[in-house]
């Protein structure tokens, strides 16, 4: 690729027309022979208990039943937690969930499977659990002990301000609520091997598992992933569904589909973090931050699954886009009685970051400063103060120019002041707007995860057959990774076919999360593609006699030395036939990055995602009720291979993250007991919370430094943190309510009812902080 | 006469099952009968529209095209109908229909398996209208989830079918879909199938005969409640009695004083109608649920499931209406106040059933409903809140005030209404009447709302009904 030449190809998703016609394949799709059986779960009804008796008696009579499992028929490791123990796949002797798996059932059809699951007997000695953030600080139940990072010398630098803050936040949980349930289709084959279809972000895990779990190899353990209809990180652990449907298959011998419905799928399954802090924060009087103390706690749920990296991740972000001299944190990784917490788009980052959003909110108030003032000064510079609290030097930062056109194309400041001319004039209606910048560390914490493998085939007729280790979730990975290597081989688009992920392919895959699944695959395809180019170069150059000392170029299905010309396919037929190899592994790793974790410090991430958005909001002060007037969004997505997909995960992410601080609310009873499982109950935004106005633009001077694909950067979890601003935005509003005098006390998410009661707050006794 | 087959239309063929199992879901039936697994089960209970499928219903000359939830639906509701499922759309030349190629065009799918359910929204939109209006749009889609476009694309997709001819292949075979579905009408659906057994009878005669013999059975009318049982409960109903086939129960009939309205009139048919009369009305009905859920769901249906959170339910208390019950012998009336005796049940003795709902018409007064939701699309009540004013000289002659989502049944505010009756029309005597709100209910704290919101915006509904009704205008974001 020559240095100009970046694909910038608006093509539609490669599966477009196959999601449109319904014919695109998910896992509980495929057809099943007559001899498949089916499965279902059975779950604790207590969330912290030992358990007395499982009598499963008239599980087993139960119509179309053929067997019924328990932690007894697990013939090696009872337990899925992909980094440390702690998910069982049943329970063995104690509960520590309610709807932790204690049996699965397989029968002839899924209904009579489901059935019979609710037959079981189970006698449980009752202990008392614990919820809540809250809960478990006071009985300091953790997972790890307390993690503690400085940088400087934030109590001196606070005690010195000329202003303090201090108070706490929250932020709450979030179910991914991907459209596809969790699903599994296990067949024997010989020797005890499986082929297993799963619904999974992470198919080298997965297989992993299940060969520990059957006490085997994994190379007995085969996992295909065709596509998954939405992951948001719900799917990158969670591997019970596949674990229990294998076991299901091992032990009947037979093929077994296993498809949690909506309802166990919510309650069987792990969500997004609730993070809380305490904060206290000096700041001098133009509202520039002196140093910052901090205490992040957040509820992991019963077991440690992917937390210790999801809280590094938040301490990594609590930055934002702002430079911290002197800070301190204290992560608490709260152990409760509910599913364990997990991976969710922006994994963690996006809670750090909210903590800091507030405080510079609450910062702006008390000076009573426009919000997007004190953000611009506390922002990263690009020669000085340009190392963050881990000891990164940020050599990308494009924030700042962002931010100035984004105020100037969304009309900023006058529709700040229109707003407040707005809310004088209404009572019942109150207008708020806010601009929130991100910037996102992309690269996986953990170091060894930063690889990938790929395989590419070119078949004698020219086409060609690609696999990688990501996997397609919507994104649109495999139309971006078919876009770069049919470039790369100067073919049209359609030339390249990516199918099903499988580890039968390429082996030792990480998971398709932390944004990087184009970045890593997409560079491992590139390799593949590089060294059958070479085969092909040597060949050629040989047969026909060439002298030429410069890269060729693909083009229009030409390989060009200079002024040589040949047809791509009559050389690929050509090259078969003198013995030249036409098949490729390829592998990346990314460079550069290093991450002492006991010191944290060290470059974490090869690269940072920056962006920015303008909210604006109405809310009604009797209901609480609220719209989302028009949103702005500049966002720097490098140079993307396909437009239109980033445009996709931008506003997508957006409507997501708006979920999450709006109407999106997880809610448990004290004994456990999670309420909010079905849409009926658990409100995803529908497409009347869309913007009314939505206004997506990328950032036209984007590129990425680092060598990525195309230069681009990735757009899979940055874009769900620009729907900060809608959060501030209704703050503002509410604000305006008692004429911007007080900072309101508002927590995510801002429901109606949280937006109602922080504005009759507004009238109680609390400080004033300004005349 | 009678007939024990299911028969309808499906890729131009004519399917008869026989005596097939009444609790099979139409969902299920597609994706493991029929084998065609682009419909998708996202929830099973009606609240993604993943397992959106179109049918075909005939209206006189004309085919209705309904969106349906099939994962609420039960195999015997297919009679008479063509079904027309993701699959079904594209052409036999191999080519897309239009709304499956402008959702491809304007990247309106992701993961893609919402898409289904969305494609089969918009084809209904399509068939149904000339032109498609924003609002048109978001109705069209409101009981449809995604998780991955934030929905952008989708509009815009569904926006440039306005600019498009609306002509499609079934526009084409229009006749002759219109004589199969006519040919396979016949009346009066009984199957029987091992234990459970499915009447759908078309006269009340029929109907008291059926009841009569099988007093144990379960009324459907409508079903996206009733299907619940099956779908979440994993229990089997066994005798079901349809009452959608009774083309007397299915009317709206009006004179100077009052609108009756036959028991099986579907909530998407009533709130057009309700419109002219109660504009309020009309919108908290267009709040009900999606278009999936009001083209099956019924006026009765709603009533007789009695639950504190049904949206109709509080207006239809502000406005006094009246149920009328039919019994073996006679019809009786009773005053919906009365109607409710608790936490989802009603004075419906066994072997009755809804008749019709008279609602009066009230020229003089102002009618305010609010519906108060977390999410504003395809919601459940937190509270909902409805208020009837006669006023006379800036005077409250009367008022009635209804409030769903304060207690265990939709409820009049009594102490409320006995504060304002006969006062004038002020902010103090608002304020005022709404202490009373404490006095009337004592709402719970659930998932969706505490009991303290409850209170408090029940209070505020009432001043805002006030403020609307001083300033002439409405003060409302949405």
């Amino acid at each position: 690729m020559s240095k100009e030449d970046y694909i910038n190809n608006i093509i539609p998703h490669d599966s477009a027309f196959k999601h449109v016609d319904g014919s695109a394949e998910y896992t509980d799709d495929i057809i099943e022979s007559d001899q498949t059986l089916f499965g279902a779960i059975g779950w604790s009804k207590k969330s912290h208990a030992i358990i007395k008796k499982i009598d499963l008696k008239n599980v087993r009579s139960s119509d179309g039943v053929i067997s019924v499992l328990t932690h007894l028929d697990i013939p090696g490791r009872n337990d899925v937690g992909p980094v440390f123990d702690g998910d069982p796949i049943f329970a063995k002797k104690k509960v520590e969930f309610y709807g932790q798996p204690l049996f699965a059932v397989v029968a002839t059809s899924t209904e009579l499977a489901r059935k019979a699951v609710l037959k079981a007997r189970i006698e449980y000695k009752e202990l008392k659990p614990i919820i809540t953030i809250q809960d478990s600080l006071k009985k300091k139940k953790l997972h790890f002990k307390i993690r503690k990072i400085k940088k400087g010398n934030p109590s001196k630098k606070i005690s010195k301000s000329k202003n303090h803050l201090k108070g706490n936040f929250t932020t709450g949980s979030q179910e991914h609520f991907y459209l596809e349930g969790q699903t599994a289709f296990a067949i024997p084959k010989e020797d005890n091997n499986l082929l297993v279809y799963s619904s999974t972000q992470h198919p080298s895990e997965a297989q992993q598992l299940i060969a520990k779990m059957l006490n085997q190899k994994s190379n007995s353990i085969t996992v295909l992933v065709r596509r998954i209809g939405g992951g948001f990180g719900g799917k990158e652990t969670n591997f019970m569904t596949a674990a229990i449907c294998s076991l299901l298959a091992f032990k009947t011998k037979k093929p077994v589909k296993l498809r949690l419905d909506r309802d166990d799928d919510i309650i069987l399954t792990g969500k997004r973090h609730e993070f809380y802090s305490e904060y206290e924060v000096g700041f001098d009087n133009q509202g520039l931050i002196n140093g910052l103390k901090l205490k992040l706690a957040s509820n992991c749920g019963m077991s440690p699954d992917l937390s210790y990296a999801i809280n590094e991740r938040a301490l990594l972000h609590i930055d934002n886009a702002y430079h911290l001299s002197d800070i301190e944190i204290e992560n608490h990784l709260c152990k409760t009685n509910i599913s364990t917490s997990t991976a969710f788009r922006g994994f963690g980052g996006n809670q750090g970051m909210m903590s800091i959003e507030n405080i510079i909110d609450n910062i702006s108030r008390y000076l009573n400063k426009d919000p997007s003032e004190i953000r611009k000064l506390n922002f990263y510079k690009n020669n000085t103060k340009n190392i963050t609290h881990y000891g990164m030097k940020i050599e990308d930062n494009v924030i700042d120019d962002i931010f100035e056109k984004l105020i100037k194309s969304s009309n900023y400041k006058k529709r700040y002041a229109e707003i407040k001319k707005f809310n004088k004039q209404n009572k019942f209606k109150k207008k708020g707007i806010a601009i929130t910048p991100i910037k996102f560390g992309i690269s996986f914490t953990t170091l060894h995860l930063n690889q990938a493998g790929a395989l590419v085939h070119i078949y004698t007729d020219g086409s060609i057959y690609l696999n990688h280790g990501g996997i397609e979730m919507g994104q649109g990975t495999h139309t971006k990774i078919a876009q770069l290597v049919s470039h790369s081989l100067g073919l049209p688009f359609g030339k390249v076919k990516i199918s099903s992920t499988n580890t039968s392919k390429v082996p030792n895959t990480s998971a398709s999360a932390a944004s990087s699944t184009t970045d890593l695959n997409g560079a491992a395809a590139l390799n593949a593609v590089s060294k059958i180019k070479k085969n092909l170069e040597i060949f050629i150059k040989k047969k026909y006699r060439i002298f030429y000392n410069k890269e060729p170029i693909y083009k229009d299905e030409q390989i060009i030395f200079g002024n040589r010309n040949f047809n791509f396919f009559k050389i690929i037929k050509e090259a078969y036939l003198n013995r030249v190899s036409l098949s490729s592994t390829g592998f990346y790793k990314t460079p550069k990055i290093k991450f002492d974790k006991e010191k944290f410090l060290g470059r974490p991430f090869l690269y940072f995602c920056y962006g920015a958005s303008v909210s604006e909001v109405t809310i009604d002060t009797l209901t609480g009720e609220n719209t989302v007037d028009r949103v702005d969004i500049l966002h720097d997505a490098g140079k993307p291979i396909n437009p239109a997909l980033e445009i996709g995960q931008i506003e997508g992410g957006f409507v997501q993250g708006q979920g999450w601080l709006t109407i999106e609310e997880l809610k448990w009873k004290s004994n456990g007991q999670i309420t909010t499982f079905s849409p009926s109950t658990y409100k995803i935004p529908a497409v009347s919370d869309m913007p009314r106005k939505f206004n997506v633009e990328i950032y036209k001077d984007g590129i990425n430094k680092e060598k990525v694909v195309n230069k681009a950067k990735t757009t899979g979890e940055p874009p769900l943190m620009l729907a900060m601003s809608v959060f501030y935005a209704i703050k503002d509003a509410i604000a305006s309510v008692d004429n911007y005098r007080k900072i309101p006390i508002l927590d995510a998410p801002a429901t109606p009812e949280k937006i109602l009661m922080s504005i009759k707050n507004l009238s109680k006794k609390q400080k004033i902080y300004k005349n | 006469m009678s007939i024990n087959k299911v028969q309808f239309l499906f890729n131009d063929k004519v399917f008869k099952l026989d005596n097939p199992d009444p609790n099979q879901t139409l969902l299920n039936f597609i994706r493991t009968k029929l084998k065609k697994t682009g419909t998708k089960e996202g929830c099973a209970e009606g609240g993604c529209g993943a397992c959106t499928v179109v049918v075909g219903e005939l209206d006189k000359d004309k085919i209705l095209y309904k969106s349906i939830n099939s994962c609420i639906t039960f195999v015997p509701f297919l009679h008479g109908k063509q079904l027309l499922v993701v699959e079904n759309l594209k052409n036999n030349d191999g080519s897309h229909h239009p709304v499956q190629e402008a959702m491809v065009k304007f990247h309106g799918s992701q993961c893609g398996f919402c898409t289904p359910g969305f494609v089969m929204s918009l084809f209904s939109m399509y068939k149904n209208h000339k032109t498609y209006s924003s609002d048109i749009i978001k109705d069209t889609i409101s009981g449809n989830l995604c998780r991955c476009t934030g929905y952008r694309p989708i509009i815009d997709a569904a926006k440039s079918l306005n600019k498009i001819k609306n002509y499609d292949k079934f526009t084409k075979n229009k006749i002759k879909t219109i004589n199969i579905l006519k040919k396979i009408n016949s009346k009066n659906l009984y199957i029987f199938n091992n234990n459970k057994k499915y009447f759908s009878p078309s006269t009340i005669i029929e109907l008291k005969k059926i009841i009569k013999k099988n007093p144990n059975s379960q009324l459907l009318n409508g079903g996206t409640d009733l299907s619940l049982v099956v779908t979440k409960e994993r229990k089997d109903i066994n005798t079901i009695i349809n009452l959608k086939d009774i083309n007397e129960l299915d009317f709206i009939k009006t004179n100077k004083n009052y609108i009756e309205v036959g028991s099986t009139t579907s909530l998407i048919k009533f709130e057009n109608f309700i419109l002219k009369y109660y504009p309020d009305f009309n919108s908290i009905l267009k709040r009900y649920g999606s278009v999936q859920v009001r083209n099956v769901g019924s006026i009765g249906g709603n009533i007789a499931t009695a639950s504190p959170i049904g949206d109709t339910l509080p207006i239809l208390l502000s406005l006094n209406a009246e149920i009328i019950i039919q019994n073996k012998n006679k019809k009786i009336n009773i005053p919906i106040k009365k109607f409710f005796t608790g936490y989802r049940k009603t004075k419906l003795k066994k072997g009755e059933f809804i008749y019709s709902i008279k609602i009066p018409i009230y020229k003089k007064n102002i009618l305010k409903a609010y519906k108060i939701s977390k999410r504003f699309d395809d919601d459940i009540s937190s509270i909902c809140g409805s208020f009837n004013l006669e006023i006379i000289n800036k005077k409250i002659k009367k008022i009635m005030i209804a409030y769903g989502g304060m207690a265990e049944i939709p409820k009049r505010a009594i102490n409320c209404e006995k504060m304002l009756n006969n006062k004038a029309l002020t902010l103090v005597n608002f304020e005022n009447a709404t202490k009373y709100i404490e006095k009337d209910f004592k709402p719970i704290d659930d998932m969706r709302a505490t009991k303290d919101y409850r209170i408090e915006v029940a209070k505020n509904l009432l001043l805002k009904c006030f403020l609307e009704i001083k300033s002439n205008k409405l003060i409302r974001i949405n």
